[in-house]
């Protein structure tokens, strides 16, 4: 559960802010992806919803942030940590480098939180079937290719069971399918153990058919908020620097030739398409 | 391509199980007794009764002679080429053209080896034995900070990989026309542009890698747990007690002798 | 050697790359290329994709040197790639990395994409001009004074390419040139690749952006296991889903919606689609 009230946010030594007015409610088990282009403030919010902003990058904060029933400003990053998860671009900075196998790896947050021994190898285990890394249990982190890497950064958070999971585009690295599994998961997070799921992508087709609600960032401000169906067929997309799916651009370039002139709701995903052109 | 500096070595075998604490003050013993030991040879007695007995029961003798014989022989020779043959004044027992070789000098250079080899063997011998992180986690459990426990356990990984940064941005520059094959100079200068981009990407490394600790609970405080189960025994706990009293022994009696002389005087 | 004095001609003249049955092993004992050939004729846009470990970083390091074949020979031109280093082959072959940090080693930008130039010994005039061309091609011709570290990192990658662009090389690779990119960056790439071809230059890239690849490169090569599983015109590779599920691909989104609509022809841009279906109707 997020509540953000009217937060506005700028970097140290910076004149305009990198989030402006930004208020938003987030409910448990909801799934929301938060796209922009890039520099619009995506990974600013992510940075707050985790407690990195501001207490990680100073620079000045206003309004509120309650995460997962903590007051965020008011708190501190040792008491944030177990209540949001924070999985960010490039996997190779996220290994810790104290230890010596994937399997540690995942363990040291339980570690960490004092996660008795017995529980902590069952949901280590549990993970490693789940992140398909069983096979690569014992070798080096640093000896992953970035793939799998990207995989046990995001094994590495999910195994500490946060009420929160905060993404920062963790797919970048990943090829087509393992991209699509990695959605597939997290909004199975949502929906069967009610976690509360941010993630800024820019891969919109898969956006488009897993995210519970899109949020659009434009200029530190959120400019448009609801289901991937309305926000991502909308003719605004492109004036943020976003370029909507191929499935909605034939089918507004279709429309422009005369084609099916009548339908008001473009299609955003594979499905809708079909049954558009059909 | 290697992912860790560490330079252990996984055996099954009774010093592998040892408790990291047992064989840290097995090594300190060594190395007490063979810096206080007195005398020009009771140093290499350390070093073949105790030192070398231990890497043979650790299945690791012939790894680790032969990194001792690296590590230890360029230092040698030049102790026993300095000291023996530079010694100012002393009793010369053989003379090779203007040079002559010292009694004394030769004494030292005997100690000042002994001291070595038994350092660097010692060191050697846990290194080669103890997974890194097992003993982190020991000191840990006694209260060494965990935070420079991190920094030890993560620069021994992390170096092997600034080495392949450095490789990745040399084979960049190469690919845009910089020559890096060639004479010393030509290396030389090949290498200037690769400090920046190292320094620069490891500063923005070092950031994200703090984020991700964090994420990962490492500020917390109150009780860890851990994986990895160290074992311990009492008669190992007994054990330490002793090689604790004896390293306090041998460096009383060494102060005793030291002082002894001037007390009668 | 036989490059010297050739240099400023490189860029018009023509330069296949010729790659026969190549074998590669890490010293790690990863067999990352089994018995690859390929050819690309001058002037050919050509993707290769596949999932993460298929080989495709392997096979075009290949390209310019930096691995030499296990096995086999790779030829660029008349150059066997065996026989000269990595430094000679860079007037011919242009390599823009993938993590635009292990690239950058100037203090401005400018001087960042005149480091190629400079080092493959461009005429001074020769070397501000395609500076200022390939500045102004990525649309930084504005932060040429700047540090390249404060820009961002989508910008630094940007830097990159134009570093390589200034080489007017005959033959440029891509590691991945859309990663971190938003829609605009996305688009700016395709153009630059487009001008590429446009100009007769030769283009490869590595890329797991699949929709990219079918709106800008002719050729697709898809990689499983250290080998070359398709190769052919990207319309007829890019449909074969099986061929591609393999590897971790999927077909690009318009070909899997005029498969679901069983369409005669898979087109692959918005254009050729709408003309099929608003077309047929």
């Amino acid at each position: 559960m997020i509540r953000l009230r009217d937060v506005t946010y700028f970097y140290p030594r910076a004149t305009t802010p990198a989030l402006a007015d930004v208020t938003l409610e987030i409910p448990a088990g909801q799934f929301c992806a938060v796209i922009g282009a890039n520099g619009a403030g995506k990974s600013t919010l992510c940075y707050t919803l985790a407690g990195f902003v501001p207490h990680f990058y100073r620079g000045k904060l206003s309004g509120g942030v309650e995460v997962a029933g903590v007051d965020v400003p008011a708190s501190s990053l040792a008491k944030l940590a177990g209540h949001v998860g924070l999985v960010f671009a490039n996997p190779f900075n996220q290994i810790t480098g104290a230890r010596f196998s994937v399997r540690e790896e995942i363990a040291f947050g339980l570690e960490n939180m004092g996660v008795p021994l017995d529980e902590m190898e069952a949901r280590v285990e549990d993970i490693l079937g789940f992140a398909g890394l069983r096979d690569l249990a014992e070798r080096s982190p640093f000896a992953l290719s970035g793939g799998q890497q990207q995989r046990l950064a995001i094994a590495s958070v999910l195994v500490m069971r946060p009420p929160v999971i905060v993404l920062d585009e963790p797919t970048s690295q990943l090829d087509p399918i393992g991209s699509k599994e990695v959605f597939a998961v997290l909004r199975d997070l949502a929906a069967t153990d009610a976690a509360t799921v941010v993630l800024a992508e820019q891969k919109l087709e898969w956006v488009a058919v897993f995210a519970d609600r899109v949020l659009v960032l434009h200029e530190g401000r959120i400019v448009a908020d609801g289901l991937p169906g309305d926000v991502l067929a909308s003719a605004d997309l492109t004036q943020y620097g976003l370029q909507p799916t191929r499935y909605t651009q034939v089918a507004r370039a279709a429309q422009a030739a005369g084609f099916r002139a009548d339908r008001h709701d473009l299609p955003v995903t594979l499905e809708e398409a079909v049954e558009f052109f059909r | 391509m290697s992912t860790s500096f560490s330079l252990y070595i996984p055996r099954e075998s009774g010093m592998h199980r040892l408790h990291p604490l047992t064989k840290l003050a097995l090594v300190a013993f060594c190395l007490v007794l063979g810096l206080f030991l007195p005398g020009v040879w009771l140093t290499y007695l350390v070093f073949l009764l105790i030192i070398v007995p231990l890497a043979a029961w650790a299945g690791v003798l012939p790894p680790f002679l032969r990194a001792a014989f690296k590590t230890a022989l360029p230092v040698v020779i030049s102790v026993f080429l300095v000291q023996g043959l530079f010694w100012p004044g002393g009793t010369p027992i053989l003379h090779l053209g203007p040079l002559s070789l010292k009694q004394e000098g030769l004494q030292f250079a005997i100690r000042s080896a002994g001291r070595f080899i038994t350092v660097v063997s010692s060191f050697l011998l846990l290194t080669f034995t103890t997974r890194p992180d097992g003993l982190m986690l020991a000191l840990s459990q006694r209260g060494f900070p965990n935070s420079i426990a991190y920094i030890m356990l993560a620069t021994m990984q992390i170096v092997p990989r600034f080495q392949a940064k450095a490789n990745t941005i040399l084979d960049a520059q190469r690919s845009r026309g910089l020559e890096t094959e060639g004479n010393l100079l030509v290396r030389l200068r090949a290498l200037l542009p690769l400090v920046q981009p190292l320094l620069l990407g490891s500063i923005v490394d070092i950031e994200e890698r703090a984020i991700a600790l964090e994420v990962r609970a490492f500020g917390r405080q109150g009780p860890k747990t851990s994986l990895l189960v160290l074992r311990d025994t009492p008669a190992q706990r007994v054990l330490r007690w002793l090689l604790l009293l004896g390293m306090l022994a041998v460096i009383g009696w060494r102060l005793y002798l030291a002082i002894a002389p001037r007390l009668a005087a | 050697m036989k490059d010297d004095g050739q240099r400023p001609t490189e860029a018009r003249a023509p330069m296949p790359i010729v790659v026969e049955d190549v074998s590669f092993t890490y010293p790690s004992g990863t067999h990352a290329l089994r018995g690859v050939s390929l050819r690309v004729s001058p002037g050919e846009a050509v993707a290769i994709v596949g999932e993460n470990g298929a080989g495709k970083t392997t096979l075009v390091k290949h390209l310019n040197g930096l691995l030499k074949p296990g096995t086999g020979r790779v030829t660029i031109g008349d150059w066997d790639t065996r026989e000269h280093t990595v430094a000679k082959m860079a007037a011919r072959v242009g390599y823009v990395f993938q993590n635009p940090d292990d690239q950058i080693v100037e203090r401005t930008v400018g001087d960042e994409v005149a480091f190629g130039p400079r080092r493959l010994g461009q005429p001074a005039a020769e070397q501000q001009a395609n500076v200022a061309a390939a500045l102004a091609t990525v649309g930084l011709t504005e932060a040429a004074k700047t540090h390249p570290y404060d820009l961002t990192a989508p910008q630094r990658k940007l830097v990159t390419l134009a570093s390589v662009l200034a080489m007017r090389t005959p033959i440029v690779i891509f590691d991945e040139p859309t990663m971190g990119q938003d829609a605009r960056g996305v688009a700016l790439i395709g153009d630059i690749v487009d001008r590429l071809k446009a100009e007769g230059r030769t283009v490869l890239t590595i890329t797991h952006d699949i929709d990219f690849c079918a709106a800008h490169f002719g050729r697709a090569i898809v990689m499983a296991d250290g080998q070359v599983l398709a190769d052919g015109p990207a319309a007829d590779v890019l449909t074969r889903a099986d061929v591609l599920a393999t590897t971790n691909v999927e077909p690009p989104q318009l070909v899997r919606l005029a498969q679901a609509l069983r369409l005669k022809r898979a087109p692959l841009t918005v254009e050729e689609f709408v003309a099929e279906v608003v077309g047929s109707e």
